[in-house]
């Protein structure tokens, strides 16, 4: 599902955020990347996207290198891609129900379909109920279940979450990871960057930790060390 | 696609709510630039009249009496044409040729206006002088021709005429200029203003583009949302527009006849293709200015 080949990104001579990295994430895994502030986490996570792009390596995401997709093609593979973010990126003055709706809206699905598939998916993330209210009406974990919700509407081959348990408690987090877990077992690939070490000790995933840009363990079922 | 187009006139709508400060001060600025426009191009067509009898160089009007037989009209342009070491062409302008001209020369006049018939009105032989003759060489035929049978008045293109035409140049292109900096104003003030709603909606912009939506989708309310600028610009300088030629032509009306503003009045439907060339040039230059801006500063 994900290829990085000798994939290379600096932002200035000082600065190298990857140096050849590579590695392989089959369709349906779950893969921590791990590693302190400044490895090159986030970075490789805006690679997967197309946010970011490398001056080396290619970046294949469901069997096309997008290092040189033309921009117009962009959007379509995002539409295979969730995001989930530590500060959760909703619209304060959107509602629930249409921050979620508006991954849809966007991407022109009909009202039909976004009638039905919200309040599905919304099910799923345990708001139903909470459809009307407003993101500051909601505690840190709903917020961040409105933000899964938002990403996984659309079902996508491809979920990225960088540090979504950072602004929670461990209590909200570990459901927050219970959510993943699930829709992880639905076939989506779960790519997710954290530095918490108790959620990646617990869940006992594949490991891909990174250093300063270069990766120096990649391990199955590994723990945060 | 109907969602699609519902979306769009929502966030458009949306867009001029929030940002209904800078959108005012944009429509205004639009409506003030293009009201420049229509009255600069209305002065000038205003002048155009007054000027329209002495078009195509014509520097002496021969006026005949209504009823002129063809014998006196034949004399008179065999005195013209032995006069050729002056006269360069002349033009015969029969009584509907004349009632035309009148209809527009007096067309803040309707009282003496509807006097006029093709019975009672005299004809007009034009005089174009050849390429060194002026106005004074002309004048010295003026005994000639004004002692022909028949021959009602001569006329000659007066000093006035020339300072009208000068007064046409000054105004016509100091008003353009200055419709034209108001003009690009307006351009940059929706510029401004769709560069701000594009930052104020950042995080919208940015959530869109994650999932998947296309520049074009994203820049169309934007760019629409100028257009809108641009547009209702142009109506409220079109209504300005009418209610500026409705008070001269009613004010026009009030002055004592043959006062020579007659012709300043433009009734014949042009102010309508004015209006109509401000509403074009406003939904381009908001079409403009929010393009440049939409494209300029999406990547948030």
């Amino acid at each position: 599902m994900i290829r990085l080949e000798n994939v290379t990104k600096s932002y200035s001579a000082e600065v190298v955020a990857l140096r050849d990295a590579g590695f392989d994430i089959a369709k349906g895994e779950f893969v921590f990347l791990v590693g302190p502030s400044g490895s090159g986490k986030s970075t490789l996570l805006r690679m997967l996207n197309r946010q970011d792009r490398p001056e080396r390596g290619a970046v294949w995401v469901a069997g096309r290198n997008i290092v040189d997709m033309p921009p117009s093609r962009v959007p379509h593979l995002r539409r295979n891609i969730g995001n989930i973010f530590q500060d959760y990126k909703l619209l304060l003055e959107k509602t629930v129900f249409e921050n979620v709706a508006f991954a849809q809206e966007v991407i022109g699905r009909p009202k039909h379909v976004i009638k039905q598939q919200v309040p599905a998916v919304l099910e799923l993330v345990g708001l139903a109920g909470k459809e009307d209210r407003l993101p500051h009406q909601l505690s840190g974990g709903e917020q961040q279940r409105v933000s899964v919700a938002r990403a996984f509407v659309n079902r996508p081959l491809i979920l990225l979450a960088d540090e979504p348990t950072g602004n929670l408690d461990p209590a909200t987090g570990e459901g927050i990871m219970r959510l993943l877990d699930r829709i992880n077992k639905t076939g989506t690939t779960v790519v997710m960057a954290t530095h918490d070490q108790r959620i990646v000790n617990t869940m006992r995933k594949r490991v891909i930790q990174l250093d300063r840009g270069v990766i120096v363990r990649d391990q199955a079922r590994g723990v945060y060390e | 696609m109907l969602s699609r187009i519902r979306y769009t006139f929502r966030e458009t709508f949306d867009s001029f709510r929030r940002n209904a400060t800078l959108t005012l001060a944009a429509i205004i600025t639009a409506a003030i630039s293009l009201l420049g426009v229509g009255l600069t191009l209305l002065s000038q067509k205003g002048f155009d009249n007054l000027l329209s009898k002495w078009e195509g160089g014509v520097e002496m009007i021969i006026f005949v009496n209504a009823g002129a037989t063809g014998d006196q009209l034949g004399v008179i342009e065999t005195a013209l044409g032995n006069a050729d070491q002056f006269v360069d062409t002349f033009g015969y302008c029969d009584s509907q040729c004349s009632l035309d001209e009148a209809e527009v020369v007096l067309a803040g006049e309707p009282g003496t206006l509807e006097l006029l018939t093709a019975d009672n009105i005299p004809t007009q032989f034009k005089v174009v002088p050849t390429e060194g003759t002026d106005v004074e060489l002309l004048r010295q035929l003026e005994g000639a021709f004004s002692e022909l049978p028949n021959v009602f008045n001569v006329q000659f293109a007066e000093d006035q005429i020339s300072l009208i035409g000068q007064l046409q140049d000054f105004f016509g292109f100091r008003l353009l200029l200055l419709s034209v900096f108001l003009l690009l104003a307006a351009v940059l003030l929706i510029w401004n203003t769709i560069r701000t709603a594009i930052f104020a909606r950042r995080r919208e912009i940015e959530v869109m583009k994650l999932v998947g939506a296309t520049d074009w989708f994203i820049r169309i309310p934007f760019m629409l949302e100028g257009l809108l600028h641009g547009i209702i610009g142009g109506v409220l300088a079109s209504g300005g527009l009418w209610a500026w030629n409705s008070q001269w032509t009613s004010g026009v009306a009030e002055f004592p006849d043959g006062s020579g503003f007659a012709a300043l009045v433009v009734t014949d439907g042009y102010e309508k293709q004015v209006m109509l060339i401000m509403l074009v040039i406003g939904a381009a230059a908001g079409a403009i200015g929010s393009g440049i801006a939409a494209s300029r500063f999406l990547d948030v």
